[in-house]
């Protein structure tokens, strides 16, 4: 009873000293993609994402019912770094929808304006915001009323107009400003430890990703020195010690840890081994016709992009060529079988799409323009008569690589049976097929990473090898492997793809994620990376084309690729189907 | 006749004069409404030269180009195509989006193309040798590019390359006022609209804004139209039907001109 009018309680007094607008408010994510377009259009740079900002701390003075009810201490204020935009996660500081949604614009306005490395927030705020009024009158408008109502309403606002040097937040933080970066203290996890790596995977498939960026501290929980605690509860003096023992832990997922992270001022990354999932690890005898990754040489170096720097890396990512020794030759599994033969009335219909060829002594039908020629021709008996057409197939001239990302992640359950691999390794077969049943030149590539000194590159099927039974015994043989360093396994696909004499070239990548690794590799670094090698093949007269199965890749791909170089499948288990389709449609 | 308006924007018409001077085939590539067919226009006007426009398509035959035999009522004659009658009489032939024309109906230009000058026509078994006039122009644009439709190297090889962009502000403002009549101050203001929309990289809008639909905003405002409006109606309608590019561009048009409720 008491907790639950404690909790009443707290609601009335909360909202009671709220002063923001709740059922007028405006969330980010309903907003989230015209936003990016809207950055974009202001001039802002295309690699930068758009995330909610946490909540920080600010001193400032409150009113008694802020005081009572304990809020009035924490703000969510929009700032950016060199990664990307973070913005509140809802806005309501004003009466209607309209303006609360203007607010957003605004504030993307003025993050698309504001210089980030200037000191002085105050001034560098006031010089964005008149630029902006100047320019648009829609700004103009909206700023006037804005800034008379927040400080009608927010009078703690006026401080920080007195004073033009204010250089830190300190005083009433302003809704209409960018505010300095949240640091974080925290560097890179670099982990460096394949144990780490692979349990971290194992718990993919039951994860949800913390949206908002935190502030983080790392603690080294090893030390012993660090093991005694002391302090003083109520005048009381005890002792604690700290010993490293999971307690709570077990193998159950936390429904309530998203939203407690979330509620977290700050987030303590610890640091400990993987002994959740108790492992074996052991040598087996192998027999001798089990499969067999046969390394082909020592690996190969080649260049990554620093989109900080601007430079090449040179000769920095390792690139390790594997063949699959041993595989079982098998022919295309039954459940397969129905739909290829669907798929082949489709590839009958495109060869309707045949080369004419005129102006024959014989063929298939007349063609009436040579013969009115004829007609026409002043001296018939000389000239020839050929009224004749035929049909021919098409060569298409095409010579295409597909290389399909095989990270972890894709062990990810789509149903309780299926995995992504299961479906991938579906559509390499579905489409080598395809691509066999049309004699287009083909090749089939798959790569997975470990940081840039391992990033494996598995043959299975070279542009010289025929397609059969063997071919399908390696796809059959994939594995999923650790992550995808996706610019990598793009270069080098683009130098193989190089090498072919065929005037049409085509790189189709499948892959069901962002690049990413246990390095640097991720979020905008690898983004940037990828997006280069994109560039590079391009630039080499190859057409890139890649097919995903993130529905929250969109985000980033025609960021990447360019609108109309990719594709995005819902639903995995489309995939063997779509998959040929796209092709038929790309080259036809 | 008045002379055709178009400003040039950098070197491009010295560059047209020479190579029709020496007899050079010109390739012009450059994004959908950004003033190709302007420039070739008056060019043809500046020179006193025929300009035969040819749009290219996926069923475009050698046939539409070189020409074919016709029946009347008193039997079977032979009709020039465009080329060929510009290959005769002189005249600028202008093959616009030649990437979207079949290959093997591009290969006839080859022998137009190079130094030889003669078009051979098979039907008739005639070889024209070609007017000292004439003049081959093609365009393209590069952005549309699909995997099987890229120009062949030999047919690009032969050609003068010229680039065409978005016109700058200052140009594309004196552009507007001259076709549509409206004031200075609008004019920019709209120029200012296109520089932030073409700011939106091909991962966000398929084609930006072209100097035409500008143009076409600007003669509506000149009417009377309200600015909100024909920005709406002329610029953002036209460049996209996806919800979240509409709202941002809406938006955008709202930032600079007073949105108005009545239509």
């Amino acid at each position: 009873m008491d907790e639950k009018v404690g909790k009443f309680w707290d609601h009335y007094v909360t909202k009671k000293a709220s002063r923001l607008f709740k059922d007028e408010a405006v969330l980010f994510e309903s907003k989230a993609k015209a936003l990016k377009i809207f950055y974009h259009l202001l001039g802002g740079e295309q690699g930068k994402e758009l995330h909610i900002t946490d909540k920080r701390s600010i001193k400032t003075s409150r009113t008694l019912l802020e005081k009572f009810s304990g809020t009035g201490k924490t703000f969510f204020l929009a700032w950016q770094d060199e990664k990307g935009l973070y913005l509140p996660a809802s806005l309501a500081y004003f009466p209607s929808k309209a303006n609360n949604e203007m607010h957003y614009y605004w504030l993307i306005a003025m993050l698309s304006t504001v210089n980030i490395k200037s000191q002085n927030i105050s001034a560098e705020n006031s010089n964005a915001a008149n630029t902006l009024i100047k320019k648009y009158t829609g700004f103009k408008e909206f700023y006037t009323y804005a800034y008379s109502y927040l400080l009608n309403q927010y009078p703690e606002l006026s401080a920080n107009e007195a004073s033009i040097e204010v250089s830190s937040a300190d005083n009433y933080p302003n809704p209409l400003w960018i505010y300095p970066s949240l640091s974080s203290s925290n560097k890179l996890l670099d982990t460096g430890d394949e144990e780490e790596i692979l349990r971290q995977n194992d718990e993919q498939s039951k994860s949800e990703t913390l949206q908002m960026k935190k502030k983080s501290e790392q603690i080294d929980d090893k030390k012993e020195t660090d093991g005694l605690l002391l302090f003083l509860p109520e005048s009381i003096l005890s002792f604690m010690e700290q010993v490293r023992v999971d307690r709570q832990e077990n193998d159950s997922f936390d429904e309530d840890a998203l939203y407690n992270a979330e509620d977290l001022d700050e987030i303590t990354l610890g640091r400990k081994d993987a002994n959740l999932h108790a492992r074996i690890k052991m040598d087996l005898d192998i027999s001798a016709n089990s499969i067999e990754e046969y390394p082909l040489g020592k690996g190969h170096f080649i260049d990554e992009w620093d989109y900080k720097k601007e430079v090449y890396l040179k000769n920095y990512v390792c690139i390790r060529p594997f063949v699959s020794l041993h595989t079982e030759p098998i022919e295309l599994p039954k459940r397969l079988q129905k739909m290829m033969r669907r798929i082949q009335s489709e590839l009958d219909m495109m060869e309707l799409d045949r080369l004419k060829r005129d102006n024959l002594p014989y063929g298939d039908e007349i063609n009436i323009d040579t013969w009115i020629d004829y007609k026409g021709h002043q001296n018939r008996s000389n000239h020839p008569q050929r009224f004749f057409e035929t049909f021919e197939r098409k060569t298409r001239d095409m010579s295409t690589l597909i290389l399909a990302d095989v990270s972890l992640s894709t062990e990810a359950g789509i149903t309780q049976e299926l995995r992504v691999i299961d479906m991938i390794q579906d559509s390499l077969m579905v489409f080598s097929e395809s691509l066999h049943r049309l004699q287009d030149r083909f090749a089939i590539y798959t790569f997975s990473s470990i940081k840039n000194t391992k990033v494996n590159f598995h043959i299975i099927k070279n542009f010289k090898e025929k397609y059969s039974d063997v071919i399908r015994g390696r796809i059959h043989a994939i594995k999923p492997g650790y992550y995808t360093r996706l610019g990598a396994g793009i270069r080098e696909s683009a130098k193989i793809l190089e090498k072919q004499q065929s005037q049409n070239k085509l790189l189709l990548i499948l892959s069901d994620g962002k690049p990413n690794d246990v390095d640097r590799y991720d979020g905008r670094y690898g983004i940037e990376d990828t997006k280069k090698a994109i560039e590079e093949v391009k630039q080499k007269g190859i057409t890139p084309f890649c097919i995903t199965i993130d529905i929250d890749a969109k985000e980033y791909l025609p960021y990447l690729f360019g609108r109309n170089s990719y594709a995005v499948i819902r639903d995995a288990k489309k995939l063997p189907k779509v998959l040929p389709e796209i092709y038929m449609n790309l080259t036809k | 006749m008045s002379k055709m308006y178009y400003l040039p924007q950098g070197n491009e018409v010295e560059l047209f004069k020479a190579a029709a001077g020496m007899n050079l085939p010109i390739l012009i590539k450059g994004p959908t409404g950004c003033g190709k067919t302007r420039f070739i226009e008056a060019m043809g006007e500046e020179l006193g030269r025929e300009v035969y426009t040819v749009v290219c398509h996926d069923d475009l035959s050698a046939a539409d180009l070189v020409g074919r035999h016709l029946i009347d009522e008193n039997g079977t004659y032979w009709q020039d195509g465009p080329l060929t009658k510009a290959v005769r009489n002189g005249g600028i032939c202008y093959l616009d989006e030649i990437i979207e024309a079949r290959k093997d109906t591009t290969v006839i230009l080859h022998s137009l193309a190079d130094y030889r000058r003669v078009l051979p026509i098979d039907r008739t078994g005639e070889v024209i040798e070609a007017h000292p006039d004439f003049m081959l122009v093609v365009s393209y644009n590069p952005g549309y590019q699909n995997v099987l439709k890229g120009m062949k190297p030999s047919t690009k090889q032969r050609f003068i390359s010229l680039s065409f962009d978005y016109p700058k502000a200052e140009i594309e403002t004196k552009v507007i006022l001259q076709e549509s009549g409206i004031d200075h101050e609008l004019a920019q203001k709209l120029v200012a609209i296109a520089g932030e929309i073409r700011q939106l990289s091909d991962s966000d809008i398929q084609e930006a804004v072209s100097t035409r639909l500008l143009i076409y905003a600007a003669k509506l405002i000149a009417k009377g139209f309200d600015p909100y409006q024909a920005c709406i109606h002329s610029i953002v309608e036209s460049l996209s039907d996806e919800e979240d590019v509409l709202e941002v561009l809406e938006k955008l048009i709202s930032l600079h001109f007073k949105k108005s409720l009545h239509v």
